[in-house]
């Protein structure tokens, strides 16, 4: 009996110390298997770490008094994750409705067969409002609590795998106000998580860098157990740019209203506060939505239509004899009131030139040379300048350079100096009434901002400051060097002031004002054909107050069809600006400022 | 009789044995405690990891708002909007006649944006920690005899 229980105690203690080993083996087995090792890897990889570029938000843009011109606005991404989707026809009917997506085109993405591999998620590339993706909710919520009643294995109508993930994208609330200076960003280059946007023009363009902050990639644990604070990704930084909303707007409608009436091909308008270099507005046509950037072709046919003020090079006309008078004076070649005889031609390098008019003027002073805005006289006057100080003069008024205004697509034409294949003696007749020399609008408005500011240019720029990490960083001004003395820019701020007085500037007249002007109608040259004679650029400069300039504004109508005339087409124009500037920049009349004016 | 000695001077069996079970549930309380200590902080420290988790999921949440509502704010504001609502008030484009200027000592005119302090300011150090939290205890004990011999110098006539 004894040996019986002993024999069965052995066999069941030998029993389960088998099955213990086998146990213990199979625990070993499961714990070095490569399907272990698989699983283990791909748990740490989905559960343990995580990596994500995490990219900041897109810096804003305010205009001088904080109106916003460029910001971000929530959306939602659309997606399709492959290894849920239950029902491509739902999917691709409810964004035909909701956002109204090609209903094929959803339907084959949405039809596509999981693979972990290769086909796992499908970015749709568009984008919805808080709207919309509240209504996909409310759908999808709907949907779900009736596919609780539908048995197992029958089909049903459901929204699982559509998934619609916040961003932040570009938005313009201005819309196509100050676009040509503002740029446009691509937002809907987007690949998955990936922002690849960036600037396309204007200060999106230019401060792109800026503006979008540095993406930041971080590895961090999902595990709770390891649960860190993610790093703070700062934001790109915001910009706040010289531009007067208000302004840019007065100044694109009266643009747009004057390309209208005369027919012009384009018109360009610039205003610009000749004392610091700042661009209060700066108008061109034709102009974009920036919200609808991808339409840009439809709009733009070429680079130089963006922004013409920076962009497009052209021949000036006789805007330039105020460069040609400054440097005579400065010179001391003439005085104001030297005395010119006008025989209605000068013979400069073998050729005649001739006034507008074809007449002859006889005895004017500078001053009179300047009012007529006679060929001939300022000819005569470049030719008494000479070469060297003439052209010594335009390089230092900016001419042939670029001004490096802090916008995108700035270009430049080298001026033709003496020796240069191309220039000929009579050039030097031509360039002094501003032909055969090519400048963009911000180069000559630029250079003639020397004579309104007591002789300094200032360097233009757009951009005023930086906030960034909590600073705000101010542009310092730059000074582009002084051209002319302060006396020469008096002088001719009086003789030009005394131009627009008179009755042939009568469409200059800012009642109440003394503006300082001048007009320009210059002849265009086409191809091989040369000078046409009813094509023209038909322009104007002009400031004030006389005695504390405040405002330069510059306006050129490209190829007028009702008039060829700068006296006619671009100086009402500069009236009209002009009107409505004094009121948005709180310039009182003459009498009352002078009154008003602090001892 | 030594050997009854001894015999009458050695414990219980029962005894020893209360006392071996008696240490080993000693032991398996130790063990219980820590272990218990161990998943109460464990667990606290995983809640306030999901915490975290979810305040930065919350952050880019508000910072997404944030952004947001600064564009409707623009898009409230933008000039066709304003010139709508300027319209439907009955209001009309001002005329240069119509103004009246005066001139209103120390008023500097209308200032241009200023979203930030300047970056020439001198930061001001903005401390979101107690002193309690950043001083030492010798630091504390030297700063509180300083400040009760300041005190006790005070009193001095």
């Amino acid at each position: 009996m004894k040996t019986e229980s002993f024999l069965r105690f052995r066999f069941m203690a030998v029993s389960l110390s088998l099955v213990a080993a086998l146990l213990m083996a199979q625990l070993v087995r499961i714990q070095v298997s490569a399907n272990t090792r698989s699983l283990r890897e791909d748990t740490r990889k989905t559960y343990e770490d995580a990596k994500q570029v995490l990219y900041p938000e897109r810096g804003n843009i305010y205009d001088r008094w904080g109106h916003l011109l460029a910001g971000n606005k929530e959306m939602y991404q659309v997606g399709i994750d492959l290894r849920y989707v239950v029902s491509p026809v739902t999917i691709a009917s409810t964004l035909a409705s909701v956002a109204g997506m090609d209903y094929n085109e959803v339907y084959a993405k949405a039809s596509t067969k999981y693979d972990a591999n290769s086909a796992v998620y499908i970015d749709l590339r568009t984008t919805i409002t808080p709207e919309q993706a509240q209504q996909l909710a409310t759908l999808q919520t709907s949907l779900e609590d009736k596919a609780g009643k539908i048995t197992k294995g029958q089909e049903y109508p459901s929204l699982q795998g559509l998934v619609w993930t916040p961003i932040l994208q570009r938005s313009y609330p201005e819309g196509s106000v100050a676009s040509n200076i503002v740029g446009a960003y691509t937002f809907l280059d987007r690949d998955g998580n990936r922002d690849l946007g960036t600037g396309i023009y204007g200060v999106e363009a230019y401060y792109n860098d800026i503006l979008a902050g540095q993406p930041v990639i971080v590895d961090f644990s999902l595990d709770p157990n390891k649960a860190q604070n993610l790093p703070t990704v700062p934001p790109g930084a915001s910009i706040i740019l010289t531009i007067d909303t208000q302004i840019q707007a007065m100044v694109e409608k009266v643009l747009d209203k004057s390309v209208a009436d005369t027919k012009s091909d384009s018109g360009t308008i610039v205003v610009l506060d000749p004392k610091t270099g700042e661009i209060l507005a700066m108008a061109s046509t034709p102009r974009m939505d920036p919200n609808k950037y991808w339409e840009y072709k439809n709009t733009f046919h070429d680079g130089t239509e963006t922004n013409r003020a920076v962009s497009q090079m052209y021949e000036p006309g006789s805007v330039f004899k105020v460069l040609t008078m400054a440097t005579g004076l400065d010179t001391g070649t003439v005085k104001p009131d030297t005395v010119y005889i006008d025989t209605g031609g000068i013979e400069v390098g073998g050729i005649t030139i001739t006034n507008w008019d074809f007449l002859a003027h006889g005895p004017q002073t500078m001053q009179g040379c300047m009012e007529l805005s006679l060929n001939v006289c300022l000819a005569w006057v470049a030719t008494q300048i000479k070469e060297k100080n003439f052209y010594s003069y335009l390089d230092k008024f900016g001419i042939g350079r670029m001004t490096n205004i802090d916008l995108s697509g700035e270009v430049d034409w080298p001026v033709l100096l003496p020796g240069q294949p191309g220039w000929t003696p009579f050039s030097l007749g031509s360039n002094a009434y501003g032909q055969g020399v090519n400048v963009t609008p911000i180069q000559i408005a630029s250079a003639i901002s020397a004579v309104a500011n007591h002789g300094e240019i200032m360097a233009p720029h757009v951009l005023k400051a930086i906030v960034a990490n909590g600073r705000q960083e101010e542009r310092p001004l730059r000074s582009q060097g002084n051209p002319i003395s302060d006396k020469t820019a008096t002088d001719l701020t009086d003789m030009l002031a005394k131009s627009v007085q008179s009755e042939s500037y009568q469409n200059a007249h800012v009642d109440g004002y003394c503006v300082a002007g001048k007009t320009g109608t210059a002849s265009i040259s086409v191809g091989n054909l040369g000078y046409i004679t009813n094509l023209t650029n038909a322009s104007f400069v002009g400031w004030g107050p006389c005695d504390d300039p405040q405002f330069l504004v510059y306006v050129w109508l490209e190829k007028p069809k009702t008039n060829m005339w700068g006296s006619l087409v671009a100086s009402p124009v500069f009236a009209q600006v002009v009107q409505q500037l004094v009121v948005f920049m709180n310039i009182p009349p003459d009498d009352v400022r002078l009154k008003l004016k602090p001892q | 009789m030594t050997q009854s000695l001894i015999q009458a001077y050695r414990q219980a069996p029962w005894r020893n044995q209360l006392k071996w079970i008696a240490t080993f549930l000693l032991g398996v309380i130790v063990i219980a405690l820590v272990a218990g200590l161990y998943l109460s902080i464990s667990a606290q420290s995983v809640a306030i990891g999901l915490e975290i988790q979810g305040d930065n999921q919350e952050k880019v949440v508000l910072e997404q708002d944030i952004a947001d509502m600064n564009n409707q704010l623009g898009d409230l504001t933008s000039g066709p909007v304003m010139l709508a609502r300027a319209k439907a008030l009955h209001y009309d484009y001002v005329n240069q006649s119509d103004i009246e200027y005066i001139l209103v000592s120390g008023y500097a005119g209308r200032q241009t944006a200023e979203f930030a302090p300047q970056a020439s300011q001198e930061e001001v150090p903005i401390d979101t920690l107690n002193p309690e939290y950043t001083r030492s205890l010798s630091e504390v004990l030297f700063q509180g005899l300083m400040k009760f011999n300041a005190m006790q110098a005070k009193r001095i006539p």
